[in-house]
């Protein structure tokens, strides 16, 4: 089995996953067989590399290996203007490209010390919370899919369609929206755009309750989830894992509520808290946030004030010298940028803390000791996007 | 001639205790097995194209899109283009494999998934042969496929088709004996002279039998079928035969051995084109043999239902005898027809209406005239009569093709150890229980 | 545990009510499928698709200014505006206007830049072509829109 290491980088990459001293091997004494979950992979949710070192079916090791989807996201926040910079920042977390938006957009407008009026800002909150809702779509059609339940993939996805479909009247795209600008949004919204809001929001609830019905009774999710991939509310803080990963170890912590951007202050929701820190915990925190989503939507449409959208922002941007660092709370954990800017139209340096990056290192604590399958299931817990943590 | 020659060709030539009871002439006897033997071979390759079909189909609507709809109106001649595919792909065999068991495995469990068959019963005397120890035939052959996956896993010179052998092996070894136990109570229940659901008459002397066709006829004298006999245990051992037979065929919820999302594909990893085939052959053709095995034990094989209640004339078959209810009962294959004409009409109208869709509508049309047509036939009485028992028989065993299907499109997969766990803790204790309860009450003298 | 939790787990109530749930789904009602080349998508007024050069509706010459505010404000760099100085009018004129699409993000931020509503983005997403160059747009597919060859079949 040892072939897999067969060039130089696998080797150095697998340094440092030493063999367990005598003492400590089972008494078997069998091989530990160094096994490479690739970069193509059914169910690592990207270009992710994951190296395990097991003992017959259990791990002992592991080493990520990223970088497969690097594009320099960073560096080419240096060579572009504040406002050109905008539409790439959507694609690096893709499934959620209006968070990824608004923090960058919220971060720009800190250090041109502007706020963006309260329509824009009611009119972001409906559409962070539609892409969060949209974000644990998917994260729980593609999780129950590597379980093994092959359906929910498609009932999560067709209801995220309608998601899109609202994305797409608004701003005119599904994925990689674009949708805000740096001191508000530039569309008003269409004609209707409450409305259907409204009829998703009642079309969408009975839909929560059927992905509940086929999952969280079920005895054999129940089974493979519980348990699984425990993570300790200290560990997390030690690790700076944050988002439902954190929530459902124990911590109540939410950017939302902890410091609140945005308006979210105005809506009342509560943050669902888990108890165990396992994986079983953590589906039940996103459901929760999908329903406490639906709950800040139908208050935001409702108290919709009217007003411009968008703030005065001078056509050249030029932000004083100085650096800022914003965080929201994206569906996958805490999203922050890093601006530092030299007094230019184009900044310094732009540094995007991805909520999947840090989750990611969380990777090893949680599968020691665990199975290989279900080392598939912490990573799809984990809910990670390589565009996020490759940038 | 010397002896042994002597009785060799005595042994083929003169009937003797082997010879199928109702052939009259042991020539004639194997010819009209080797006819048998062929119209099970077709109809078994027919039938694992049929569900290659249904499978696509029925677990696209789950899943509320729509399957193959471009071969064929929706779909239907899907499953031939999927088998000239498959003959034309290239055979690849990986480099360091072990050339000779890399071929033999697919031949192993496609000719272990198909000999079963020769003592399926499909009616009284619509079977291959009658063996009198024809249940443990099928579950001895049955249990040879499991070889034929150890050679895959083993011949494919990789640590990922190894490693999903292994389990896989593990696994169907597993629940083999959780199999077993259920069907031993099965076997008991046939030994008891009561009839009736509860009806405890002690064991008879003569009645108990492994024959397959004999354990129907057994449920057709007691006058109910076992899985009712007494009444939570027939149920729970035809409850543990269904789950260890979906584990046994490696479906899920217990397809964790073939899983995408971690072993890519298991022990058929390293397999194209043809050979590849051939394990799904083997593993539907399973599929329908462990299910005929739990509709032959505890459905009442090709009993219809509510047989008891039949009209005034008792000898078997009743829709010979000519009550109402038998006719009612004997007009429902027909009606079966009908119906799926019926639906394939409504099919053909909501067709779209671009000229494209013309050469598929017409199609669409003539599928849905022959099967009204097969349904005007079963409506002739000589061919009604005779299509009864084959009829019930295959409808049961249809009945559970698509439960597996559904299993497959709502139940996440067990991981291997909970998978384990559920078959040693629990299948077999429970097996067990069954067992001893059923063979306590059935020897209780009323 | 309780005697209803039980009951549940012995007669197997979480199994079967997923087992309900995707039978009912089977119903035709809720197929969402929609079968592509005949049934083509609904898709939005705002929706950022091709790119579009407008031309006045009545006098048929192109609405262009050739400020050159699009090639500008694009991410990528991808529009290189052409033009000519009329000595009569003293006003610029467009000459060639190229746009590649293979570079192209769909971002909008063109559309916004132009001042008289010349360059808009379409809702025309069926965009394929055969070679690389064949992305790359000139003025005259810019004002036409791509002519995709439709086929019979």
């Amino acid at each position: 089995m040892k072939e897999v290491l067969k060039s130089e980088q696998n080797a150095s990459a697998v340094k440092h996953l030493e063999l367990a001293p005598e003492a400590e091997r089972p008494y078997l004494d069998s091989d530990e067989l160094i096994l490479n979950m690739g970069p193509q992979h059914p169910s690592t949710h990207g270009v992710l590399r994951v190296i395990l070192k097991l003992d017959g079916e259990k791990v002992m090791g592991t080493e990520c290996v990223i970088g497969y989807l690097h594009r320099g996201v960073e560096k080419i926040a240096e060579h572009r203007t504040y406002a050109m910079f905008n539409p790439y920042v959507d694609r690096m977390d893709y499934v959620a490209a209006v968070s990824n938006g608004l923090g960058y957009c919220e971060s720009v407008e800190k250090l041109l010390n502007i706020e963006a009026p309260p329509r824009a800002q009611y009119i972001r909150v409906i559409l962070t919370e539609l892409n969060r809702m949209a974000s644990h779509m998917l994260w729980l059609g593609t999780h129950a899919l590597d379980i093994g339940a092959i359906t929910p993939l498609f009932y999560t996805f067709r209801d995220r369609e309608e998601i899109l479909k609202i994305f797409e009247k608004y701003c005119g795209a599904r994925l990689t929206t674009h949708a805000f600008r740096i001191g508000g949004c530039l569309y008003e919204t269409y004609d209707g755009f409450e409305d259907e809001v409204r009829k998703f929001a009642k079309f969408v609830a009975p839909k929560l309750d059927e992905y509940e019905t086929l999952l969280t009774t079920n005895r054999i999710w129940v089974e493979r989830t519980k348990g699984v991939g425990i993570l300790s509310g200290d560990d997390c803080k030690a690790l700076g894992v944050t988002g439902p990963v954190l929530r459902a170890s124990g911590v109540k912590w939410d950017l939302r509520k902890a410091q609140p951007y945005s308006s979210y202050q105005d809506f009342d929701f509560e943050i669902p808290v888990g108890t165990n820190g396992d994986t079983y915990d953590r589906y039940l925190v996103r459901i929760a946030e999908m329903r406490q989503s639906l709950r800040i939507i139908g208050q935001a449409v409702d108290k919709l004030p009217e007003g411009p959208v968008m703030a005065k922002v001078p056509k050249v941007l030029k932000p004083p010298v100085g650096e800022v660092y914003h965080s929201i709370e994206a569906p996958k954990g805490e999203l922050g940028y890093f601006i530092v800017s030299d007094g230019s139209t184009q900044p310094y340096r732009v540094r995007v803390r991805p909520p999947s990056f840090v989750n990611l290192q969380a990777l090893d604590k949680m599968v020691r000791g665990a199975l290989v399958a279900d080392v598939v299931a912490v990573i799809g817990t984990l809910d990670i996007v390589l565009g996020e943590v490759d940038r | 001639m010397p002896q042994w020659l002597q009785s060799t060709v005595d042994y083929v030539t003169k009937p003797n205790s082997m010879t199928p009871g109702w052939y009259a002439d042991p020539i004639a006897g194997m010819i009209w097995a080797l006819v048998y033997i062929l119209i099970i071979f077709g109809g078994v390759s027919l039938v694992v194209m049929a569900m290659n079909w249904l499978e696509r189909k029925a677990l696209a609507h789950i899943q509320v899109r729509l399957g193959p709809m471009r071969v064929g109106p929706h779909g239907l001649l899907q499953p031939i283009a999927d088998a000239i595919k498959l003959f034309i792909k290239e055979d690849i065999i990986p480099d360091g494999a072990d050339k000779v068991v890399f071929w033999l495995a697919p031949v192993a469990v496609v000719m272990t998934a198909f000999t079963v068959y020769i003592v399926v019963p499909f009616g009284p005397q619509h079977a291959v042969t009658d063996m009198n120890i024809g249940l443990l035939f099928m579950l001895g052959v049955g249990s040879l496929s499991v070889l034929g996956i150890i050679m895959a896993g083993w011949a494919s010179n990789s640590h990922y088709p190894l490693m999903g052998s292994l389990r896989s092996s593990a696994q169907m070894v597993s629940y083999e004996i959780a199999m077993g136990m259920a069907v031993v109570s099965a076997v008991l229940m046939t030994s008891f002279a009561g009839g009736g659901i509860y009806g405890t008459g002690g064991a008879s002397a003569t009645g108990g039998t492994l024959s397959m066709i004999g354990i129907v006829q057994a449920q057709a004298q007691q006058g109910t079928w076992f899985v009712f006999k007494f009444f939570p245990l027939g149920l729970l051992a035809f409850f543990i035969f269904a789950v260890a037979m979906v584990a046994e065929t490696n479906r899920a919820p217990f397809d964790l051995p073939e899983a995408e999302s971690e072993l890519v594909a298991g022990f058929h990893t390293e397999y194209s084109g043809l050979r590849w085939s051939l394990f799904m052959l083997g593993e539907y053709a399973a599929m329908v043999a462990v299910s005929s095995i739990a509709v032959t034990l505890w459905l009442g094989g090709w009993m219809r239902p509510f047989q008891s209640l039949h009209g005034p004339n008792v000898e078997i078959p009743h829709y010979w005898s000519g009550g109402a209810i038998d006719l009612a009962a004997a007009l429902v294959p027909a009606a079966i027809f009908f119906l799926l004409a019926f639906f394939t009409f409504i099919g053909v109208v909501r067709m779209p209406k671009h000229p494209i869709f013309r050469v598929q509508t017409a199609g669409l049309a003539a599928f849905g005239l022959a099967l009204g047509a097969i349904g005007l036939v079963l409506l002739a009485p000589p061919v009604r009569d005779r299509v009864q028992d084959i009829f019930w028989f295959v409808l049961k065993v249809a009945v559970f093709m698509y439960l597996y299907i559904w299993y497959r499109g709502t139940f996440p997969r067990y991981r291997f150890d909970q998978l384990m766990h559920l078959g040693w803790k629990f299948m077999i204790p429970m097996g067990i229980a069954v067992l001893i309860l059923t063979g306590a009450l059935g020897v209780m003298a009323q | 545990m309780t005697v209803n939790k039980f009951l549940r787990t012995i007669f197997l109530v979480d199994l079967l009510q997923g087992l309900a749930l995707t039978f009912r789904y089977q119903a035709p009602k809720e197929i969402y499928t929609e079968q592509y080349p005949l049934q083509r998508p609904n898709v939005a007024e705002r929706y950022r698709g091709a790119p579009r050069l407008n031309v006045n509706p009545d006098t048929n010459e192109t609405l262009c200014i050739a400020c050159d505010l699009c090639a500008l404000a694009c991410p990528e760099h991808l529009i290189v505006v052409t033009s000519e100085r009329n000595e009569k009018t003293r006003r610029k004129e467009l000459t060639t206007f190229t746009y590649d699409l293979s570079r192209c993000m769909f971002c909008g931020l063109c559309e916004d830049a132009c001042p008289t509503d010349a360059l808009e983005l379409t809702q025309d997403f069926e965009l394929a072509a055969y070679t690389r160059e064949g992305a790359i747009w000139d003025r005259q597919t810019l004002e036409q829109g791509p002519q995709p060859t439709v086929y019979k079949k």
